[in-house]
């Protein structure tokens, strides 16, 4: 008998999820059903700022599709919602009036965009509904009125410096509209860069055409647009910033209500231990956004250093595939007969454990690393930038016992929109910022994702952008190898024009240079008329 | 003797065209020696003189390898008689007639223990195409075996899965090598052109012209150092990302809007879910995946569609981003990527694999893989089974069904149900076989082997029959370039006394095992059976003879009967039922974890492996020619300085890179154009210094292609070797 598996959410993690479990579905080892609220299979939310801007196309994000699903096996419910879960019978009530029963649970359900608290906006959360001329851009929907709005070459307000607000503003400011981001602080992004890495972004992103208010508090909203749309953003100063569309960027939130319905563990997410399971209930799980990793054990170190859910998908996608692997064996293990307890009634002597057990746990989850999608505007952050090279005793904070201090290199060039700083403990990154420098920035984010020690001289990574990089070192040596392919020194070349070769041919047929690729023909001329300049001049 | 013959290269499949001149045959003018400039390195022994011929691929061109391959010929090493090995492992020539009755009574007794599928075969793409032909039915009929493969399995296989997946046929490059000569963007990923076959590189002349030269490398390789100065872009991935980095660069060609949808339309199915399986892989995120800078990503993207409307756009594929686990899989993606773009099936712009070895394009197809019959059928096809044993004149039954792939092939060797008498041709395997030291101990495991070679290559060293055979001066026959053209080889010499030719080895065993069917020793009937063979297979030789080849035609299969060739696949249709091409969604699979490093002083890092210029695959040949050993005597490993320093390891120091399978122990070459985190290995030299020693057997599901391309392992300083300072001679004098 196969296992039943009910996936509430169909995200882009729920796809992934449900994409890695289609073997054991083929196989008849699992029953998947999956509940989606929206009408649309998942599609790739990351790119929806890309579709509000009309740089691309809805069936080109998307993620699933759910007549193939339907056609390997896949119970697929779109346009519904889970009313509530009933965990005594074990099954899903929902909005299509069907209940279906579970043996595993699986919460997908994301996230929601955080409502700022403006006079003019109802802040409800479970009651999302806007007024005219703002959107939270979260969904095909959402993208739809940004384009209008950018198509118009109307005027768009981007409420939040994080890093989706940010790509927000400089997509539609690319494709022709009127951009201003508000955010409070001195700089954008906040909560990742530190104050030099900011500045130049914030000059960046000024000479990309976006205006940047920072250092702002918004307090409301104003309606005078045709038919009560919104026409302002106002200010605690008494100013306002007038536009015809207003775009929420204040962050996200996990979608926990169904789960805290049902009685399980919230925190700012659905509580899960490492192996992904609602606390105190081994038929529950929870992944991406909605999930947040902190085991009920309070003395594991892991956790207590945990963030919450980062919002990013990479580790949403990472927890999918994990616990893919992890359910097709847990519904191995079912179908072998194998007692839940680890241990099957006729192996219980020998000690052997379930498939499941052995798998190991999902490492924990590095910080995030962000990464600006945008043209023009290269911007790399991850971990810990707040230490400046100065800080001493920011620099010695948990140094203790042999651990290495912290070491802190920068290299700034505003004038240029360069930044780049590293923060390391024993060479190995804790913290970067790059603005500016692509090169750099994809390999410093690779060493931080790695977890590899830096090379000692730190600016060997900063002249990865230099334009020296590409040249080949100029070589004068005359006994080097001109030509690869035949391998014919400088030196012999001479040797042969010196003795009458006057041509690229006659060389070659005396030395074989130039008589592969042909690369090397123009260092064979140039020693040729360099030979008879000095025969003239002598 | 022949005095003088237009022939092709001996080593790599461009095959460049040469003219080999016996002394006899100058003129005292040309007498080498009379001119003042004498450059020319002096050969071991007066032998033929070998000169560039121009040719579409060549163009007169020859590189190192090729200029000195005739000091092979005279080499002092050569074998010249049947030499087997007594029980104090010394080997003694024997006489033919002893040698053949040798294997007969090995093949008989193994046979008779162990069933018929205990005695293996194992094939090279070097072999010309009547050489594979017969061999693929001396395995089948004479010896009744399945086992069968050979070292393209290790070399093209992947590329070729993904081709017929996609196309419905696999010919290396479906144009011929001119048709680069207009493009105005080429991307070429995992292919060290500039040192495997130099001549190439003048067919990329016009994109670099154009700026439009574009290189996927984790090296700066000698190629990818050929687009600097404007001429076009290096990426640098890490290695074993080359998947995502594909996936990358099409998500940024559907996002940007660069699709040919009408092409995506009218010759192509599977788009919808091709487009959502690259959905997940947007250019910033695949930076992170591979180091790649996203604008990079997006630039490549949109030369490649400006190309394709310009001058032309290729694609280009070669071992590095095809010998991995996901080899056909990342072949697929590079082919993906090039029908969104709309570039196979035009006349100026296309997909192709780069294929390496002399003959890896007709070595692939006429029946040497396990799973294959000649023509490139599937053993399988009871319609294709039926067809070749009219041809061979058999009942159907008789020609066993597939064997397995070769590093399968290799894993059984010795074992229970396993070869146990293994028959090897052209191929170094104990050099070039991924994990080589257990690829070694089944070697030994074997209860007899026979390697023909005309060196005691590693592998010879470690047969209990050595049967000494010709080299490509000294005989007839024909050979696909990596065009899919058939060239001719032709005799310019009389072999040495006492060697033969595999044809003929094959013809006496054939005879003494009372095998059904004929086995000529003669080419051009070989040549001729073949045609019939291949005749309504997807690589149809029919209409091609050994006379319209010598009157200089160029001759681009499928040839059937009656038709002119096909220089350019495609045009009007793939060979698939519908007459599209396919677009199979692939994803990278999560890897093994790799064994932890047991050794506090070793630093973890990737290895990479691949060629130099001077040498040639297992370097049986190469590393006999004094030439090219002065310049590149020993492996060397390549390291970052940065690496380096942080490990004490100077340039020319002893070092260790070893891993869970083995340990190599070489000098350390210090380069900036490698990435800090990789080191590379060339794979040319045998024993301490080999490379595949350190390389997984693991291999893609779909090709039975081996991971050579993404190995972790344990580098530092060697201990317990002198650290010597280096005197290195950079020149042959």
């Amino acid at each position: 008998m196969s296992e039943r598996i009910v996936v509430v959410g169909f995200g882009p993690v729920a796809a992934r999820l449900i994409d890695e479990l289609l073997p054991a579905v083929r196989s008849g080892l699992a029953h998947v059903t999956v509940v989606g609220e929206e009408d649309d299979a998942a599609y790739n939310r990351v790119m929806v700022a890309d579709l509000g801007v009309g740089r691309t196309t809805a069936s080109a994000l998307a993620l699933a599709d759910a007549a193939a699903l339907i056609a390997e096996g896949v119970d697929v419910r779109l346009g519904t919602r889970v009313r509530r879960v009933d965990r005594a019978r074990q099954q899903v009530v929902l909005t299509d009036g069907t209940s279906p029963g579970y043996d595993r649970l699986v919460f997908a359900t994301g996230s929601r965009p955080v409502i700022p608290n403006l006079t003019g906006l109802n802040p409800d959360p479970s009651a999302p509904v806007l007024p005219t001329g703002v959107t939270a851009l979260r969904d095909l929907r959402d993208a739809k009125v940004l384009l209008e709005a950018v198509s118009g070459g109307k005027r768009v307000v981007v409420l939040g410096g994080g890093v989706l607000g940010l790509e927000t503003a400089l997509a539609a400011a690319e494709e022709g509209a009127t951009v201003t981001v508000v955010h409070n602080g001195t700089h954008p992004l906040g909560r990742n860069i530190d104050r030099g890495g900011g500045a130049v972004l914030a000059a960046g992103l000024r000479s990309c055409g976006v205006r940047v208010a920072a250092n702002a508090r918004s307090t409301g909203i104003e309606h005078n647009g045709p038919d009560g749309a919104f026409s302002a953003l106002l200010l605690d100063d008494g100013s306002a910033i007038d536009g015809d569309l207003l775009v929420l960027s204040c962050g996200v939130r996990p979608r926990t209500e169904l789960a805290k319905g049902c009685g399980l563990s919230t925190g700012v997410g659905i509580l899960v231990d490492h192996k992904l399971r609602a606390h105190h209930e081994q038929h529950i799980f929870a992944i991406g956004d909605c999930a947040e990793v902190r085991c009920p054990d309070s003395s594991c170190v892991e956790c207590r250093h945990a963030g919450g859910p980062s919002g990013l998908i990479g580790p949403g996608w990472r927890q999918a595939e994990w616990l893919a692997e992890y359910l097709t064996l847990l519904a191995e293990d079912s179908a072998e007969g194998i007692l839940p307890d680890g241990v099957s009634a006729d192996l219980r002597d020998t000690g052997s454990h379930l498939l499941a057990n052995a798998l190991p746990e999902l490492p924990a989850e590095k910080p995030g690393v962000v990464i600006l999608k945008a043209r023009g505007l290269n911007m790399a952050v991850a971990g810990d930038n707040s230490a400046e090279p100065w800080d001493e005793e920011v620099l010695t904070s948990g140094a203790v016992t042999g651990r290495p201090r912290r070491q802190i290199a920068q290299w700034a060039d505003p004038e240029h929109g360069r930044y780049v700083k590293m923060t390391t403990r024993g060479g190995v990154l804790e913290g970067l910022v790059s603005v500016g420098m692509p090169r750099t920035a994809a390999e410093l984010v690779q060493l931080f994702e790695r977890g590899d020690e830096l090379p000692a001289d730190r600016s060997l990574l900063l002249r990865l952008d230099g334009p020296d990089q590409l040249a080949a070192a100029a070589n004068n040596d005359p006994a080097r190898t001109v030509c690869r392919c035949a391998g014919v020194s400088g030196t012999k070349i001479q040797d042969a024009v010196e003795h009458g070769c006057s041509t690229v041919a006659e060389v070659s047929g005396a030395t074989r240079a130039g008589t592969g690729c042909g690369g090397c023909h123009s260092d064979i001329k140039e020693i040729i008329e360099k030979h008879f300049q000095a025969a003239a001049a002598a | 003797m022949t005095k003088s013959a237009d022939t092709h290269c001996p080593y790599c499949a461009l095959q460049c065209a040469m003219t080999l001149k016996s002394p006899a045959a100058l003129t005292p003018a040309e007498q080498p020696g009379s001119d003042p400039v004498t450059a020319l390195p002096v050969l071991e022994a007066p032998s033929l003189e070998v000169s560039g011929r121009d040719f579409p691929t060549n163009r007169g061109g020859l590189c190192r390898k090729g200029w000195t391959s005739a000091s092979l010929l005279t080499h002092p090493g050569r074998v010249t008689e049947p030499l087997l090995k007594g029980s104090d492992g010394v080997h003694r020539p024997i006489g033919w007639d002893e040698a053949l009755k040798l294997i007969t009574s090995a093949v008989k007794e193994t046979q008779a223990r162990y069933g018929a599928d205990a005695v293996g075969v194992f094939g090279g793409g070097g072999l010309t195409n009547e050489k594979a032909y017969m061999l693929g039915k001396f395995a089948r009929l004479a010896l009744r075996t399945s086992r069968i493969d050979y070292n393209g399995r290790f070399c093209m296989s992947s590329a070729a899965a993904a081709g017929m997946r996609a196309f419905g046929v696999d010919r290396g490059l479906p144009f011929p090598l001119e048709d680069l000569d207009g493009a105005s963007t080429i991307l070429m990923l995992g292919s060290n052109v500039a040192e495997t076959m130099p001549p190439f590189v003048q067919h990329l002349q016009g994109a670099r012209d154009a700026g439009g030269f574009i290189v996927v490398d984790p090296r700066r390789s000698a190629t990818a150092a050929f687009t600097s100065d404007g001429g076009g872009l290096h990426l640098q991935p890490l290695p074993g990302t080359d998947l995502t980095l594909l996936l990358g660069l099409s998500h940024a060609v559907i996002h940007e809007g660069l699709v040919d949808n009408d092409y995506i339309r009218t010759r192509t199915s599977g788009y919808d879910a091709l487009v959502r399986s690259v959905n997940a892989f947007w250019p910033e995120r695949v930076q992170s995946l591979t180091g790649v800078p996203a604008e990079l990503i997006r630039e490549t993207a949109r030369r490649l569609a400006d190309g394709a409307r310009k001058g032309g756009s290729y694609i280009l594929t070669g071992r590095g981003v095809e010998q991995h686990v996901d080899g056909t899989d990342t072949a697929t993606a590079a082919i993906n990527l090039s029908l969104l773009l709309g570039l196979p099936g035009s006349t100026r712009s296309g997909y192709g694999t780069l294929t390496g070895q002399g003959n890896g394009q007709g070595g692939r197809e006429h029946g040497q893989k396990a799973d294959q019959l000649p023509g490139y059928r599937k053993i399988t096809d009871p319609a294709a089974r039926a067809h070749v044993a009219g041809v061979w004149g058999v009942p159907e039954f008789l020609i066993p069904g597939p064997g397995l792939p070769a590093v399968q092939l290799l894993k059984s060797l010795g074992k229970p149900d396993g070869v146990r008498c293994l028959i090897v041709h052209a191929s170094n395997i104990a050099v070039a076989s991924p994990d080589a030291g257990a690829v070694i101990e089944g070697i030994r495991s074997l209860d007899f082997m026979v390697v023909c070679d005309f060196f005691m290559s590693e592998t010879a060293a470690e047969a209990d029959l050595v049967l000494p055979v010709l080299q490509w001066a000294e005989e007839e026959g024909t050979l696909t370039n990596l065009e899919g053209r058939v060239l001719r080889r032709r005799r310019a010499l009389q072999p040495p006394e006492g060697a033969r030719s595999e044809l003929w080895i094959m013809a006496r065993l054939a005879e003494a095992l009372d095998a059904p069917s004929t086995y000529s020793e003669d080419p051009e009937t070989v040549f001729e059976e073949l045609r019939l063979a291949s005749a309504g297979g997807l690589a149809d030789y029919s209409g091609i003879d050994y006379a319209m080849l010598d009157r200089g035609e160029a001759a681009y299969w499928p040839y059937p009967a009656g038709s002119t060739g096909t220089p350019r696949l495609f045009l009007e249709a793939f060979a698939h039922a519908d007459g599209k091409a396919v677009m199979t969604p692939v994803t990278p699979r999560r890897r093994r974890t790799p064994a932890v490093n047991p050794d506090p002083d070793a630093k973890t890092m990737t290895l990479i492996t691949g060629r130099l210029l001077e040498h040639y695959q297992s370097g049986a040949q190469t590393r006999r020619v004094s030439e090219l050993m002065a310049s590149q005597p020993e492996a060397k490993m390549q390291i970052h300085p940065a690496a380096a320093s942080a490990m004490g390891i100077t340039d020319g120091a002893f070092v260790s890179v070893a891993n869970e399978r083995g340990e190599v122990v070489c000098r350390a070459e210090l380069s900036t154009a490698i990435r800090p985190e990789t080191v590379f290995l060339p794979f040319h030299f045998p024993e301490l210094e080999s490379a595949n020693r350190l390389t997984e057997a693991a291999t893609d599901p779909i090709s039975g292609m081996p991971e050579f391309k993404f190995n972790k392992v344990w580098v530092q300083l060697a201990k317990n070797v002198l650290q010597t300072s280096v005197l290195q001679t950079t020149e042959a004098s």
